[in-house]
């Protein structure tokens, strides 16, 4: 059996084609070893991922040529009173109109699960998985 | 026992043994990673999860942030991140449907990670809906394929498994839940592209919540007096109006806004049948900025 570990890596960062996609998930129903190799590496990201970052001292990383473009001013009175006005009119009525609050799909998400899982067919097969996707 | 999936004497034999091992999964133990893997609209939607279950107890953690856990038991939901509960939800009071829509076609012995397993097919309305695949031993759901039409829509499967039963803390339950009211008159479809309305209620926030299950799939519908907002929304036109979807590993979710205020959908049904029920719910209606200013001047 061919053990197709480039696959793995290019899995997780979303990057397969449709074939390679069906192809490996066919293949980690049937190896064992592919099966722990990819959680083992997703394993890994996330120890990496949650790593502190650090920032470079200044002077590390040579900075490039600064560009100064120069501002062009005059584009006539008319349209900066125009622009003026818009902008006035879009902030009374942004002050005025109260933003409606939202409410966050995780929130209703949760009521979802607890309802959910009163289900006679509730399972692994069931749950709904919050935010734990990796190509989304 | 609660018989979920019957319909017709020839196959009212699989059915119930499909049943029985339903629940009897519920109960089993062991831990097993998962891989969910949804082929949507929008592109592909997969998932790695850590299941652990132990005496109804079923605890997921994502294999991709080590943050999330999710925790279920006896009604209660809990969702922790770093750490700290963020949501927690508990409802007393589940019912079922009364006319299933699922016949049980096949019952067939077959190997799974190279142990003995049953497969059993679900069948709606003459289409293909659903695989469900159980480790004899432990009686645990270990694959579960979902079809949308002739394709797969997600697959549910597990790449590791062991029978042994992990060690869980209980799941701590709510200790004051949120009891909801039951809505008497509900303007909502009684049943819609075979799902059945099971139940409405509506909680001191005003927000509404109807859940609908076809038997197999289910979804909820909220009514809120606020939008809704979706993380990774992509705008959709359908016939019955514009809508923010947003699909995850194994689950969909709606948004959108009516005079009233925000509606959502969310659940495990197939894409084929989201623009039937979407047709069915109240129609989308983006209020404008002088609309909503006319409301918050004079109501």
């Amino acid at each position: 059996m061919t053990h197709p570990s480039e696959l793995i890596s290019a899995y997780l960062d979303g990057e397969l084609t449709e074939r390679e996609h069906s192809s490996l998930i066919d293949h980690l129903g049937k190896c064992g070893r592919c099966s722990v190799e990819l959680a083992e590496t997703q394993r890994v990201r996330s120890a990496v991922r949650s790593l502190p970052v650090l920032e470079l001292p200044r002077g590390i990383v040579p900075e490039g040529d600064a560009v100064i473009i120069p501002l062009h001013k005059h584009k006539g009175l008319w349209a900066g009173v125009a622009a003026a006005v818009v902008a006035a009119v879009i902030a009374i009525a942004a002050l005025v109109t109260p933003e409606p609050g939202s409410v966050s799909i995780d929130e209703l998400n949760s009521r979802f699960g607890a309802r959910v899982s009163l289900d006679p067919a509730f399972g692994p097969a069931k749950v709904p998985v919050p935010s734990v996707g990796f190509s989304e | 026992m609660v018989v979920v999936l019957v319909l017709g004497p020839a196959t009212a034999a699989l059915a119930v043994e499909l049943d029985e091992l339903l629940e009897q999964s519920r109960s089993a133990s062991y831990t097993a990673e998962q891989i969910i893997s949804c082929s949507t609209p929008d592109g592909v939607r997969d998932g790695l999860v850590r299941i652990e279950q132990n005496g109804g107890e079923l605890r997921l953690t994502s294999a991709v942030d080590d943050d999330v856990e999710v925790a279920t038991g006896a009604g209660t939901w809990s969702v922790s991140r770093e750490g700290g509960l963020v949501s927690e939800a508990s409802v007393t009071s589940g019912s079922e449907k009364d006319e299933p829509l699922y016949t049980v076609e096949d019952g067939r012995r077959v190997q799974f990670l190279g142990r003995n397993a049953m497969s059993y097919r679900l069948v709606r309305d003459g289409e293909l809906r659903a695989e469900l695949v159980f480790d004899d031993a432990t009686r645990a759901l270990v694959q579960a394929t979902t079809y949308a039409g002739e394709d797969v829509y997600c697959q549910r499967r597990f790449v590791t498994f062991d029978p042994e039963a992990p060690e869980l803390e209980v799941t701590a339950m709510v200790e004051d839940p949120t009891v909801p009211s039951a809505v008497e008159d509900s303007s909502l479809p009684i049943e819609v592209a075979g799902f059945e309305r099971l139940d409405h209620y509506v909680d001191d926030d005003g927000v509404e919540f109807a859940y609908y299950s076809d038997g197999f799939f289910s979804f909820a519908l909220f009514e809120t007096p606020s939008k809704v907002t979706l993380d990774d929304g992509v705008s959709i036109d359908l016939d019955s109006g514009r809508y923010e979807r947003e699909f995850t590993a194994g689950q969909v979710s709606y948004a959108w806004e009516t005079r009233e205020g925000g509606v959502a959908l969310v659940g495990d049904l197939p894409p084929d049948l989201h623009e039937e029920v979407l047709a069915a719910m109240p129609a989308p209606d983006h209020r404008g900025l002088f609309r909503r200013w006319w409301r918050s001047l004079f109501g």
